[in-house]
Order: structure tokens, then C-alpha cells, then sequence
């Protein structure tokens, strides 16, 4: 008893040129579960909602099984199908005026299933009509009202009672959310786990990330009538594995996220299917992609391949021309030829000393495609030859670098240029990365000359101006001209910047890239590398020490202490809830919140134990004999054998 | 509670008072303008006779014929209920009016009782069935019979019905002078009703069916519509009592309008069929020049327009619930 939707297609036919609004879809609710549906307008998440209720519009086809309490939707007669709904499977519309028909009262159109139905009287009917709505707070004085006199939040309420009269089995719900308070919000949420406890299949449809991640058990996400991903509902904005769910959770603001909202670049609006040719033989069909500023030309290549790819800042050439099966990864299914979001640079193991004095102890981090990366941690931690190591300008003593999918050591030996192209750096030291007998324009356009990206001065002088635009410098010839001494510490960080970025590379790798620019600047170059990161796919790679300006921008946080990872996570995870010690204390340390942590003697570090245990307020006998091991907890990875829990923050 | 229902007595005040003044107002003219008629009775009656008038003789008549009494004078009488006397038929007019007002009504009140309610019916039926060749050939139709005016309905269906089949009478509300039992008067009357009743119908329905469908177009796309069949409800609830229920609005505008409207609406029908109605006896006092009739039938008529907006205003918070609160 439950709802099961197999390979559901829906095609809206509008003359030659049709609409495809879902393909080949399945979905399985079962009882006291909720589904989540998420993604963009006009992925076809009401059209799924209408399908199920077999309300699809006469101009639409459709394919596929959907079978409601073991009954296939598609053998039942018009009239059967018409008992069915409401009283089986009943759905919540998307909240706009209008839903409701304006010259009835509210309590007569609540009412109205269990009249028609001939289960109670008239006035038996509203009776019941009154109870659930008090139930969903809508109280007895607006029983009689008419559906213009009642505010959005209320509509919301009347539709869910209008819902729940015959007390159905199945709950479809259409963006019961959008255009909420927070407390109404609340109180729809609380509902929704009603309908579980009691039982129920409940499909969300929704826009907003956070309840779907919050009520649901499983998330859907849709795109152009295809499912791209299916995922356990808390995945789904800590740890999404396909780009599109990526995106999809950095465009939504939710209340623990801190990073300024991403996007997905481009825009698309529906497929189309159609066909050309006025003859029978040069008649063809195929699909394409209807989007803002597409000019359909007749006679185009029709589109194979994945449907995001057009959006996908991690597409190769493949993706264009092979069909994408749905994958099974871990808990997650995911519609991608990559595997879901790639791994750009991976250490294992990696480890580096010099001479007897060890940097770095063995590492293993992984950065995926279009992540930003923050490494915090204090001075002499050996952030920066974890920096210089995963750049590829050190070599590290043991372990193994891959890049791209290639070992990075192998790489280099081979062709290093390649390499270096695919990776850009800049330093800590800003004035003295630049060779002070080079001009600006000297500086800039030397590593296109190196690499042979450009030949003839005039594409060179179009790059290096393009590239000083976007580090809001100036492409004007006298400063062109002038040499490092003549720039101040500004202009000279964004001209390594500029140089950093000339070869467009996958991976830019910062060691403090904003440290000498004054904040009006430092907010511009931000934003624009936040910019090339949505529309390019920009990985990035920063060391900072500003924790505001980690909180900002970042993805993941690790945290550097003595050599050693002690801490990686979801940016929001890490600042709202760090779980090592050595964490809160460098955030409490940039709160203003810590006085007097200097001792003399108190970085004094052992070769066995934890190396914050002489600084570790909540130290045992343990931390002293034993160095903790990297644990998996909660989305995060923690080297501390007593990791603060929440119950520790609340407590501070 | 209070405030709001002083709030109330007061909007009614306001209302009675603007409709009491456009009373006035319409009265006034229905007093003026009949006078600016080119001619008077006298020219009138003897214009087109043998006898000739002495100027004397001309002058004395024109004196008996003209009730130069002024405005304020007419209007107490009119309070009085005193609607003054016919020119040509030398009776009060207000017997004239109860004479032919019943067989205007009579006619009128059918043709729009029946064009509306099957006018709306197939509306709503036909927007139910839209696409189908049917529907699209009553469209069609439909649209064709609202351009044909009534005029030439009335004559066509004059000439096959009346004259060559001689199924109905040409002329008149019912046979003179014949004492019969009641029933057979009702067939009588029917009977006489028959073709002057069709043509109106024929030229109300179409516009009403029209209407009724394209506002039915209209509300059939409404989400509320996807509501009430998701709801599982039986179609013909969900026809009537969700979509046709707000398609009422524009048609009762209509079917007002129409009412208002009635004498000078009636009065081709009443004048092709020869049927005993307000349009004939308007028409007959223009001719004559029979002041004090055309003053009463105009009055009367652009009274009935302010009394049936004001009812219309009445219908409108019933049919719909929007309208008050919005005010």
C-alpha cells in the first residue's frame, strides 16, 4: 500500500513541437515515508504530482506506471480513478490564489469530498470540515469566510485540511512551503511528520533545500524531467555527489551557511521535441534544449548525452555524446558520467620533513572539482608546505599525488609544462614573487609567451588586459609600464593574481591571496573568483588566516596543527560546531572571545601524543601516551580522541 | 460592531440619496425632451386630413392641447400618482400603461427567462465539450444568428408562419371579444405569444450563449478547477457548482441590462407582430404627438434602468462574495 512511479515519461503535445516533462522517472514511497522532489522551475515536479493523481491535461502523453495501493493507475476506468482520488491519494496544490474557488466558503469546499461522496450529511460534513481545520489552525471564526478574505498562510492551511478530510494514504504536496513564515513554516513541517507517524506516503515537492532535507527520507532531484541524483535526504546539503545538487545547495540560502550564495550559470526552461521536414523523408525527430538565448536553427544536431552538460562545470568531451545510466554510489544514485563531482588533486599519505625537522605528516585530502578550499591554522603549522606540495612545486618525501585523475609526480617528470598550465599559484610574499626588472605587462603576459598560449602581441595584449579587468587593475599603457617598486602592495597581489589566472587554469592554489589588499578591493577580487568558480569550475585551494573571510567563501575547512590535518569539514559545520579543541579555540580567538593564551613553553610539542595536549583545557593520560587517529563524524573528519559535541558549544 | 453598521446606514443613505437624485434628474428630462418633438398633437392629428383649420380655430386647439404648467407642477402631480390624460385615446395614462404594460412583460419577461437559462445551459455544456465538430459548428452558428437583427428574424418568421402557413396569428395579444374558459384564454394567449416570443429569443440567445461559453473558456483553466476534479468530485458538480457558478457574474450584467433596457428593446418586435405592448403604445404616441403618454412611458422606462442597476447591485453581493468586501 504505497506509491510506485516507473519509468513515467510525460510528453505535452502543442502541435508539431511537443514538451518533454519527465523521462523515464521512478520513484517509490512506501508507508510512513516522505519523498522529496527538488530542483529547478520547470524541471517537471508538478507535473510528476499531477501524474500520479491522473490529472495530466488532455494535450499531454504519458508512458510508464504509476501504481497507487497496488493499483495500476493506467488500467483503472476514468470512474474508478475518480473514487480513488482524494480519498486515496490527495494532493496539496501550490499555494496561489486561485486554488480555491472564490465564491464558495472556505468550510463548504473542505467539506465538499465527504458531501459528494454521500459519507455524511451536510451538516455532519461540516462538522468534521470545522475539526481539521481548528486542527491545522484555522480557527471557527473564519469557517465561513471566502477564500479572498483569508491571508497566504491560511489558504496554506485550508488547502492541507482540504487535503486530509478522507483521510487519505497517499499525500502529494506542492511547494507547501514557498511564501511561508518561519513559524508557519514550522508548523507545515510539523504536520508533515504527523502524516508519517501515522503512517502515510508523503511526496514533497519543494524548492526549499532545507525542509526537504529536514522531513524527508530520500531526495529526488529533478532537471528537465530526469531524475540526476537520488540521495538520503541529510546528504543532501553536506554531501551532494552530483554537480547539479552541488549547485542547486549553493544557490539556496539556508540558516547555518555563512557563504555567499553561489548559482549555476546558464539558464534553461523545458525540452523540446520536434521535427522537421516538410517531407516524409527528411522528417526527423529529436529533443534539443530550450534556453534564453537559444536561436533554434533548422536542421541542428540533435543533443545526446547528459542534459546538464550545458551548465556542468566539470563536462568533458563525453558527456556530450554518451547516454548517462543512473549510477549507485555508496547510498546515492547519480546520473553522471564522472561519477558525480570528480576529484581534482588527492593526497595520500604525503608526508614532508626538512632535514630532521618534520613539516608534514602524512596527509591524505582530497579536493573536488569547483571546491574552495580554506586551510586555516596558526603560523609554522605547515599549511604552506601542504600548499606547495599539492601545487606541485615541492616534492614530497613518501605518498602519492594524483591530479586529475594522473599521478602528479609521473606528470611533472613527463611534461611539467603541462602540468604547470592546469595549475595556478600564488605566494605568500607577494613583492618578491615578481622579478622587480619586469614590467607589469612584462609579468603578466610571460607565463602566455612561456607556454605558447598566445603568439602575436596583439593576443597577448588582449589577455593580459582581459585578465587585469578582472583583477580590477588598470590596462592602461603607463601602468603597463611601471615596475614592481613603483606598485604598492595592492596592486602587486593582484598582479600575481593576474598572472596566476592568465592560463585559465582547473586548479588555483593561494597562500594568503588577499592578506595585503584593503577590504573594498579584497570584497571585488572575492567575488570575481567566486564568479569563476560557478562559471568555470574553478577549484581553489587558499590558505588564510582571516576565519571571517574562510567563513565567507568556503566550501570545506582543514584546520593545520603541527604538521598535521586535525580537522576537515563543511565550512558551516566546522565554524558553527568545530569538534576539535584546537578549532574552537582559533574561533573563539577570532570572536575576540579568548584572553591570555600565551605561555611561554606552552607550544612545547612531543613526539608522542596529541600535539595540542599542553594547550588542551580537556586533555586525559590517553592524549599524552596515544596520537589520535583521523575519525569519520558527522560529515567532518577529526583527529582528537575526545571531540567536542554539541552539547560542548552550548556550554561556552 | 457599532461603527460598522453606522458605517453601513450611512453607505445606504449615500446610495439612496445618488440614486434619488438621478431619479430627479431623469425625470426632468423625460419632461423636457419629448417637447423638443418637432410638431405638436394638433399638427399631427390634422396634418394628413381633409379638414382644414382656421387660425382661430387652430389656436384654440393648441390651447386645449398644451399643458403649460412647468416642471414643478408635473412633478406633484406625478407624486400625486397622477400621470395626466392621453391626447389621442382621451383616457388617464396610467390606464393605458396597466393596459399594455402586463403583455410587455408577459412577452419580454419569457424571451429573457428562457433565452438566458438555455443560453447559459448550452454555454456551459458546449464549454464542457469544447473541440468537438459539434461544439464548433454551434459556435459557428451561434455567431452567425447574433449578427441577424430581430427585425428581419421577426418579418422572415412573420411571413413563413403566419402568412403562408398560417400556423400562428399575425397580429395581437390574444382573439378579441371571445368569452372562453380560462385555460383555452392561456392557450389562446400563447398561441399569439408564440412568434414574437421566438423572434426575441432567437436574438437573445445567441449572445447569451456566447457569453456563457467564453466566460466558462476562461474559468475552466482556473486551478481551482484542477482542485475540485483532483478532489474526485462528480463532473457534473464540478460544472455547475465550481465552473458555471462563476460564470454567472457577467451573464447577470447581461440579463440586467437587457431588462433595463426593455421598451425601447421591445418595441420593433411589438411593432413587427403587432402585439399590444409598451413599444406599440410608445410608438402610436410618438406619432401623435401625444405628449403626457410619451412623457410617462419614457419616465417610466429610464426608472425601471435606475431600479434594476440598483437590484443588479443587490444580485451582484449575493453571486459573488468578493464585491462587499472590496468596497
Amino acid at each position: 500500500m504505497n506509491l510506485n512511479i516507473k519509468n513515467l515519461s510525460v510528453i505535452y503535445q502543442n502541435g508539431s513541437h511537443s514538451i518533454q516533462a519527465l523521462e523515464e522517472v521512478s520513484i517509490d514511497i512506501g508507508h510512513g515515508k516522505c519523498v522529496a522532489l527538488v530542483g529547478e522551475s520547470g524541471s517537471g515536479k508538478t507535473t510528476l504530482g499531477k501524474a500520479c493523481m491522473g490529472l495530466l491535461p488532455s494535450n499531454a502523453s504519458w508512458k510508464g506506471r504509476v501504481n497507487i495501493n497496488g493499483q495500476q493507475l493506467e488500467n483503472l476506468d476514468e470512474s474508478v480513478l475518480n473514487e480513488m482520488r482524494w480519498d486515496k491519494i490527495a494532493m496539496v496544490f501550490q499555494n496561489r490564489a486561485g486554488n480555491l474557488n472564490p465564491v464558495h466558503c472556505i468550510v463548504d469546499q473542505v467539506a465538499e469530498p465527504l458531501i459528494q461522496r454521500g459519507f455524511s450529511s451536510r451538516k455532519q460534513a461540516n462538522i468534521k470540515a470545522g475539526k481539521i481545520l481548528e486542527q491545522m489552525g484555522v480557527y471557527r471564526e473564519y469557517l465561513y469566510r471566502y477564500p479572498h478574505q483569508l491571508s497566504g498562510g491560511q489558504l496554506q492551511r485550508v488547502l492541507l485540511a482540504m487535503a486530509m478530510i478522507l483521510d487519505p494514504e497517499i499525500i502529494i504536496l506542492d511547494e507547501p512551503t514557498s511564501s511561508l513564515d518561519a513559524l508557519s513554516k514550522l508548523f507545515i513541517s510539523e504536520i508533515i511528520d504527523q502524516f508519517k507517524s501515522k503512517g502515510k506516503a508523503v511526496l514533497l515537492i519543494t524548492h526549499d533545500l532545507e525542509i526537504a532535507a529536514g522531513l524527508a527520507d530520500t531526495v529526488h532531484v529533478l532537471y528537465l524531467g530526469r531524475i540526476l541524483e537520488t540521495l538520503p535526504a541529510s546528504d543532501l546539503l553536506l554531501k551532494p555527489l552530483h554537480p547539479y545538487t552541488l549547485a542547486l545547495g549553493r544557490s539556496y540560502p539556508t540558516m547555518t551557511t555563512a557563504r555567499d550564495l553561489g548559482g549555476i550559470k546558464g539558464d534553461v526552461f523545458y525540452r523540446l521535441v520536434h521535427q522537421h521536414g516538410r517531407h516524409d523523408q527528411d522528417k526527423y525527430r529529436h529533443t534539443h534544449i530550450q534556453v534564453p538565448d537559444s536561436s533554434h536553427k533548422d536542421g541542428h544536431a540533435p543533443p545526446f548525452g547528459c542534459l546538464f552538460q550545458s551548465r556542468c562545470t566539470q563536462a568533458i568531451n563525453r558527456c556530450q555524446n554518451e547516454n548517462v545510466p543512473l549510477e549507485k554510489i555508496g547510498d546515492h544514485m547519480v546520473r553522471c558520467l564522472r561519477s558525480g563531482i570528480a576529484d581534482i588533486l588527492s593526497l595520500k599519505g604525503v608526508s614532508k620533513s626538512y632535514g630532521n625537522v618534520p613539516a608534514l605528516y602524512p596527509t591524505d585530502l582530497i579536493l573536488k572539482c569547483g571546491e574552495l578550499f580554506c586551510l586555516i591554522g596558526e603560523t609554522g603549522s605547515g599549511k604552506t608546505t601542504l600548499a606547495m606540495i599539492l601545487a606541485g612545486m615541492l616534492k614530497q618525501d613518501s605518498g602519492e599525488k594524483t591530479f586529475e585523475g594522473r599521478d602528479m609526480d609521473q606528470w611533472a617528470k613527463q611534461e611539467y609544462q603541462s602540468l604547470a598550465r592546469r595549475i595556478g599559484v600564488i605566494y605568500q610574499n607577494p613583492a618578491e614573487s615578481i622579478s622587480p626588472r619586469f614590467s607589469v605587462f612584462e609579468a603578466v603576459a610571460e607565463p602566455l609567451k612561456i607556454h605558447k598560449k598566445a603568439m602575436s602581441r596583439e593576443s597577448i595584449q588582449n589577455g593580459v588586459s582581459r585578465v587585469l579587468a578582472r583583477v580590477r587593475l588598470s590596462a592602461d599603457p603607463s601602468f603597463l609600464k611601471r615596475y614592481p617598486h613603483e606598485l604598492n602592495m595592492g596592486a602587486i597581489q593582484r598582479v600575481c593574481m593576474a598572472r596566476a589566472l592568465i592560463l585559465e587554469p582547473a586548479l588555483l592554489v593561494a597562500d594568503e591571496p588577499t592578506s595585503s589588499l584593503d577590504p573594498s578591493v579584497q570584497a571585488k577580487v572575492l567575488k570575481l573568483l567566486l564568479d569563476l568558480q560557478i562559471e568555470l569550475g574553478l577549484s581553489m585551494f587558499f590558505i588564510t588566516h582571516n576565519i571571517g573571510l574562510a567563513r565567507k567563501i568556503g566550501d570545506r575547512i582543514g584546520v593545520m596543527l603541527a604538521g598535521r590535518l586535525v580537522e576537515v569539514g563543511p565550512a558551516d559545520k566546522i565554524l558553527s560546531g568545530p569538534r576539535h579543541p584546537y578549532t574552537q579555540l582559533l574561533i573563539n580567538s577570532a570572536r575576540g572571545l579568548v584572553k591570555n593564551t600565551f605561555k611561554p613553553g606552552s607550544k612545547e610539542i612531543k613526539p608522542v601524543g596529541c600535539p595540542f595536549v599542553s594547550r588542551c583545557p580537556r586533555h586525559k593520560d590517553l592524549c599524552r601516551e596515544k596520537s589520535p587517529e583521523m575519525v569519520d563524524l558527522d560529515y567532518c573528519r577529526v583527529r582528537c580522541h575526545f571531540p567536542l559535541t554539541v552539547d560542548h558549544l552550548y556550554e561556552n | 460592531m457599532n461603527v460598522n453598521s453606522t458605517h453601513q446606514i450611512s453607505r445606504r443613505l449615500g446610495l439612496i440619496l445618488i440614486f434619488g437624485l438621478a431619479a430627479l434628474i431623469m425625470t426632468y428630462l423625460s419632461y423636457s425632451l419629448p417637447r423638443l418633438l418637432p410638431g405638436d398633437f394638433v399638427t399631427a392629428m390634422y396634418a394628413g386630413s381633409d379638414v382644414t383649420l382656421t387660425v382661430d380655430q387652430e389656436a384654440e386647439l393648441r390651447a386645449y392641447y398644451t399643458e403649460e404648467a412647468g416642471f414643478c407642477n408635473y412633478l406633484l402631480k406625478l407624486v400625486k400618482l397622477d400621470w395626466g390624460y392621453s391626447y389621442a385615446f382621451l383616457t388617464p395614462v396610467s390606464a393605458l400603461f396597466l393596459e399594455t404594460f402586463p403583455w410587455t412583460l408577459l412577452l419580454l419577461g419569457t424571451a429573457h427567462i428562457i433565452s438566458i437559462s438555455i443560453g447559459f445551459i448550452a454555454g456551459v455544456e458546449a464549454s464542457w465539450r469544447q473541440g468537438t465538430r459539434l461544439e464548433k459548428g454551434i459556435v459557428g452558428g451561434m455567431t452567425l444568428l447574433e449578427g441577424i437583427p430581430e427585425i428581419s428574424t421577426g418579418v422572415i418568421l412573420l411571413l413563413i408562419f403566419a402568412l403562408k402557413l398560417q400556423w400562428f396569428p399575425a397580429a395581437g395579444a390574444e382573439t378579441a371579444y371571445a368569452e372562453v374558459s380560462f385555460w383555452v384564454r392561456v392557450l389562446d394567449i400563447g398561441h399569439h405569444l408564440a412568434l414574437p416570443l421566438i423572434t426575441l429569443v432567437l436574438a437573445y440567445f445567441p449572445g447569451n450563449f456566447l457569453l456563457a461559453r467564453n466566460s466558462m473558456m476562461m474559468i475552466i483553466k482556473a486551478p481551482f478547477i484542477t482542485t475540485a476534479r483532483a478532489k474526485g468530485l462528480p463532473d457534473r458538480r464540478i460544472r455547475y457548482a465550481h465552473a458555471a457558478r462563476n460564470a454567472l457574474l457577467p451573464l447577470a450584467t447581461r440579463f440586467g441590462l437587457r431588462l433595463a433596457f426593455m421598451i425601447t428593446g421591445v418595441l420593433v418586435v411589438e411593432r413587427i407582430h403587432s402585439y399590444p405592448g409598451l413599444g406599440t403604445l410608445l410608438f402610436n404616441a410618438i406619432q401623435a404627438r401625444d405628449l403626457p403618454v410619451i412623457q410617462a412611458v419614457v419616465l417610466i422606462s429610464s426608472l425601471m434602468v435606475l431600479a434594476i442597476i440598483l437590484a443588479l447591485e443587490l444580485v451582484y453581493k449575493i453571486i459573488d462574495p468578493r464585491i462587499e468586501y472590496e468596497r
